[in-house]
């Protein structure tokens, strides 16, 4: 039968993709809220943590141990945590989970570098997220209280990284988070209009790759030195020992 | 050389909302054939590679030259114009199936009305339609023809929407294409006059915010446009936008 204009119309089937809803919602400050705590407060706090806090490591003992008394005394610090770090993590982690719930990856199909990037942002972010929950737990909420004993921080992460499957996945974890970091840098840019440009976008991600060899090789060089170190003392008195630097003697 | 032949694999569907299959066909090589040309063929003798007679395969197309934007389908598995597939290039079995985002209306043919929609949603156009004649435009600069030419491009293809990772029902993004589209009609003399508009649709859910930059849309575009360029530059402008109305409004 030939297709006329008086054929009934085409039945109704897979509705297909919503079209814009304009003017509607309140995702637009959902996702920008979510790109911006990518970058502040949890990548500058991931910044001060890799290459500030951490790096002391690379001086020994004595010197982590007075970066961690340092950061002990800061003001407020529960509240610091909750609002500066904690609460914007779980933020970016549950909407970043929800984002990525929502994307069909197609990796296969389309093996491009930009999609590459899609896809690790999603997976660096999976793995960067056990890892926290790992590392908050083990590190502050079980164990000898750092904030009460800095002198035992050494001694506690070298306990920690003893076991080779634990140090891989530190250093995973590492690596993931400050891959995150890096290109989430780029993203960033690319998503806020900041480097509309291909040649801008082409330096920046020059840059970025440059800031990700930083992070990940400062904070390999950190994670190496809790194993080339002797292994400190992990209880009060020992802690008091590491606190007062090298030489002393009670 | 006679005997060289070329082997098709084509999935069917007979409504919108029947069980799709797959069917198999066989012709004759000759220089120069593209995907298009291949349907016409069969069309001319729809038989299966079994010799079979089925009905011949249903599929858009028009202007055969890459501009009318109608042919998009997916070609071994990528989105493409098959008007300018040509089949020396393509790997045998040579795999055709309808885009995979957009219903189907049969076989190959796809219902791609929501780019028209998003097209309307975010005014992609210039407004001087009235009841006097306006006169002629303001002229444009050289720089200004030179940035927008390209973005002018676009065929409506779908492409672009059908490999975004972010183009889906779950988020019902608007897609790179329309994006683009505001892009350009933002930056003519006249058009500006509904920029405001523009970048407050973008904002509703499905807008801008959806991109993940994952820049397969610039990838695949037959047209080459910027894609990339415009989502960031449209970005900025909404981002502008949202803190300006935050104040303003
Ligand atoms: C180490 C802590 C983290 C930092 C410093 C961080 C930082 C960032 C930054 C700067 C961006 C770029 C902004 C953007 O693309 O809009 C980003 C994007 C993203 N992050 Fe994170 N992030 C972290 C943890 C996580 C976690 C735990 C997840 C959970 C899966 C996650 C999921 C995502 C996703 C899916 C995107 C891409 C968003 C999009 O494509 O629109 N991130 N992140
Ligand atoms: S950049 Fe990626 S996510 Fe954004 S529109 Fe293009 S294909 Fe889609
Ligand atoms: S932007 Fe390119 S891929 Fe997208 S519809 Fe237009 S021509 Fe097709
Ligand atoms: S038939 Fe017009 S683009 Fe292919």
């Amino acid at each position: 039968m030939a297709a006329t204009a008086s054929s009934p119309a085409v039945p109704q089937a897979k509705a297909g993709v919503a079209p814009l809803r304009a003017g509607q919602g309140h995702s637009f400050l959902l996702r920008r809220l979510h790109s911006l705590t990518g970058i502040i407060p949890v990548g500058a706090f991931l910044f001060e943590h890799i290459l500030v806090s951490n790096a002391t490591a690379i001086s020994g003992p004595a010197a982590y141990a007075h970066q961690v008394r340092f950061l002990a005394s800061l003001p407020l610090v529960p509240v610091l945590e909750l609002f500066g770090v904690w609460l914007p993590i779980l933020f970016h982690a549950i909407v970043g989970f929800y984002i990525w719930y929502r994307g069909d990856a197609n990796l296969v199909a389309y093996p491009w570098a930009g999609n590459w990037m899609y896809t690790l942002q999603r997976w660096t972010g999976g793995i960067a997220f056990v890892y926290i929950l790992w590392h908050t737990y083990t590190m502050r909420f079980t164990g000898i209280d750092l904030h009460e004993h800095p002198g035992a921080s050494f001694g506690k992460v070298q306990n920690e990284v003893v076991a080779p499957l634990l140090l891989a996945f530190y250093a995973v974890g590492l690596i993931a988070a400050s891959w995150h970091f890096a290109y989430g840098i780029w993203l960033f840019c690319a998503k806020w209009g900041i480097t509309p440009g291909e040649k801008a976008q082409k330096r920046l991600l020059v840059a970025c790759l440059g800031f990700f060899l930083v992070l990940s090789g400062v904070g390999l060089a950190s994670l190496t030195s809790f194993r080339s170190h002797p292994q400190q003392p992990t209880d009060p008195a020992g802690a008091r020992i590491v606190e007062m630097g090298p030489g002393a003697t009670e | 050389m006679a005997d060289k032949k070329v082997l098709f694999k084509i999935k069917r569907q007979a409504s919108p909302s029947a069980e799709p299959v797959w069917e198999e066909f066989e012709l004759n090589w000759h220089p120069g054939m593209n995907v298009i040309s291949s349907l016409m063929e069969i069309a001319a003798n729809p038989q299966t590679k079994d010799g079979k007679t089925t009905a011949p395969v249903t599929y858009d197309s028009n202007c055969l030259e890459e501009v009318c934007g109608s042919c998009a389908m997916l070609i071994n598995g990528r989105a493409r114009m098959a008007c300018s597939a040509l089949i020396d290039k393509l790997e045998q079995p040579i795999r055709i199936e309808p885009l995979s985002k957009f219903p189907v209306v049969r076989d190959l043919a796809v219902d791609r009305s929501v780019l028209f929609e998003n097209l309307k949603a975010v005014k992609a156009w210039v407004p001087v339609d009235g009841t006097y004649d306006l006169g002629s435009g303001p002229r444009q600069s050289m720089q200004n023809q030179e940035m927008t030419y390209p973005l002018s491009r676009c065929i409506s293809c779908c492409c672009c929407m059908e490999v975004c990772p972010q183009f889906n029902e779950d988020t019902g993004f608007v897609g790179a294409a329309a994006i683009s589209q505001v892009r350009l009609f933002n930056a003519h003399p006249t058009g500006a006059a509904l920029k405001q508009d523009r970048l407050a649709a973008l904002m509703g859910d499905g807008g801008i915010q959806e991109c993940g930059y994952a820049q397969n849309c610039v990838e695949i575009c037959p047209k080459d446009i910027p894609l990339t360029q415009s989502i960031s530059q449209v970005a900025g402008d909404v981002m502008k936008q949202a803190i300006t109305d935050l104040f303003r409004k």
